[in-house]
């Protein structure tokens, strides 16, 4: 009999999927969505490239470059906990899609 | 004379590769050899190059489904070997999130059983009741299956108020809707006539083999890894193992939907006992040269076992993990002398194979 109820009352509602690139729900406030760098503070002092698990930070003291391997990055956020200048946020916006590998940030002298 | 026959490691019925060489007497099974190693990826190596916090993103990715307990008891097998005592709050926390992680697990493998037996309708319903679980652990941890919420010392994540009225609110609604699959895997005629007396495991063989988990239970043994001393939390949560004496694939699949029950009760118990403090406290130093730890937990598919040594750096010198289905892949073969060629994907089935964590 249960069977019987779930199928008849399927009827009657809605399809719980979603038409997906027309209607897409807003991302949850806590979702990993991308890694964002902002060099302004940035000492270059490579904790985030140390702290990393899968390698993912390139980060030279000399040439003041941050760099990130999108393909690599497990969004772990281990890198936004550890900077001890509140340099590195993780926002809830999905990352876009694209053939680029690396987010390469140099500071200008 | 006989035919072998092999089954996998590609096939329709069931996506893990692992391949069972099965030995057929006409249409029935006399005999079966299984050979793994189809997608070994050396993790046990691969955490030489990395630290202790570090080698806790690898274990969880060992399993998709269980991902949350491996981290979790990684995490206790090294604060075991630090001696690091973790806030009550983390405790409480990782109990919420490991529970949910088995709802979900369950909820999945009930729709693939179903699928597997030709239920098709019956797996779209159990999945549809999954989307709220992986819902909830997008909201609270920021990721559906890989939530890297825990950390050794504590948890990274917190539950707010919001948050745990939403979970309470989500299980409210799912229990109803549970109880509606509970009425369709247990008493509907079609599915007992297809699953009852099928691949029976008795009690004296399932404990002899060392099977582990919803198998070993729904053969009548009582074993659970959380009525365990070492787990003492969920004794204060009031938990009880469920046991089912048949040992066949019907016993099994009720083992699953009354675990579900008991999951429920135990986040309901666990919110409402959640104290209030710290979710985690800062790990410093590394663990000592020679020092052993043995960490087990109860994961959706039966009892998981991490062996760790320190070699006084922050790597560490060895990681061993059991995984429940390699446990379990001796009871299966034992299960499968006796019947039909048909009914093979289905007790391959109720054993919950996992063939990505067997292999690492």
């Amino acid at each position: 009999m249960g069977m019987l109820n779930l199928v008849l009352s399927n009827f009657s509602r809605k399809p719980p999927t979603r038409l997906y690139p027309f209607d897409i729900r807003a991302p949850y406030e806590n979702f990993r969505g991308r890694i964002i760098f902002s060099p302004e503070n940035c000492i270059y002092c490579g904790i985030c490239q140390k702290k990393c698990p899968p390698d993912a930070i390139t980060v030279t003291k000399d040439e003041k470059t941050w760099e990130l391997n999108v393909f690599r990055c497990i969004m772990c956020t281990e890198c936004v906990s550890s900077c001890p200048k509140e340099c590195i946020v993780i926002s809830n916006e999905r990352a876009k899609t694209g053939p680029k590998e690396y987010i390469k940030i140099v500071t200008p002298k | 004379m006989t035919t072998v026959i092999p089954f996998g490691p590609q096939h329709p019925v069931l996506p893990e590769p692992v391949q069972l060489k099965l030995e057929l007497d006409n249409d029935v099974v006399v005999g079966a050899l299984p050979s793994l190693g189809y997608v070994h990826r050396g993790l046990e190596k691969f955490i030489d190059t990395k630290d202790y916090n570090q080698t806790l993103y690898i274990c969880e990715r060992i399993c998709g489904i269980c991902s949350a307990i491996h981290s979790i008891t990684y995490a206790r097998g090294v604060e075991q070997l630090m001696n690091v005592e973790i806030p009550e709050r983390a405790e409480y926390l990782r109990v919420i999130w490991s529970e949910l992680a088995r709802v979900q697990s369950h909820l999945l493998w009930l729709g693939l059983f179903a699928d597997g037996f030709g239920f098709e309708s019956l797996f779209m319903e159990c999945w549809k009741y999954r989307e709220a679980v992986m819902d909830i652990m997008e909201m609270t941890t920021g990721n559906r299956v890989i939530t890297s919420m825990c950390k050794v010392g504590g948890t990274t994540k917190d539950l707010s108020k919001e948050h745990i009225d939403i979970i309470l609110k989500a299980i409210d609604n799912l229990e109803p809707q549970v109880e509606n699959l509970e009425k369709v895997f247990v008493n509907n005629y079609t599915v007992k006539k297809r699953l009852v007396g099928l691949g029976v495991l008795s009690k004296q063989l399932a404990y002899d083999v060392g099977a582990v988990g919803p198998t070993l239970r729904g053969s009548g043994v009582h074993s659970d890894i959380r009525e365990s001393p070492s787990w003492s939390i969920y004794k204060d949560l009031n938990f009880k193992a469920v046991i089912e004496n048949d040992g066949d694939c019907y016993a099994r699949t009720k083992v699953r939907i009354y675990e579900l029950y008991e999951c429920f009760k135990l986040i309901r118990n666990a919110i409402s006992k959640l104290p209030a403090g710290e979710i985690s406290i800062p790990v410093k130093g590394s663990p000592a040269a020679g020092a052993e730890a043995i960490s087990r937990a109860e994961q959706p598919r039966g009892e998981v076992v991490y062996y760790v040594k320190g070699n006084g750096t922050k790597n560490l010198e060895r990681l061993k993990i059991r995984t429940p289905t390699f446990a379990n892949i001796p009871a299966l073969l034992q299960m499968l002398p006796g019947i039909k060629l048909a009914d093979v994907p289905v007790v391959v089935l109720t054993v919950d194979p996992c063939i990505s964590c067997t292999e690492r």
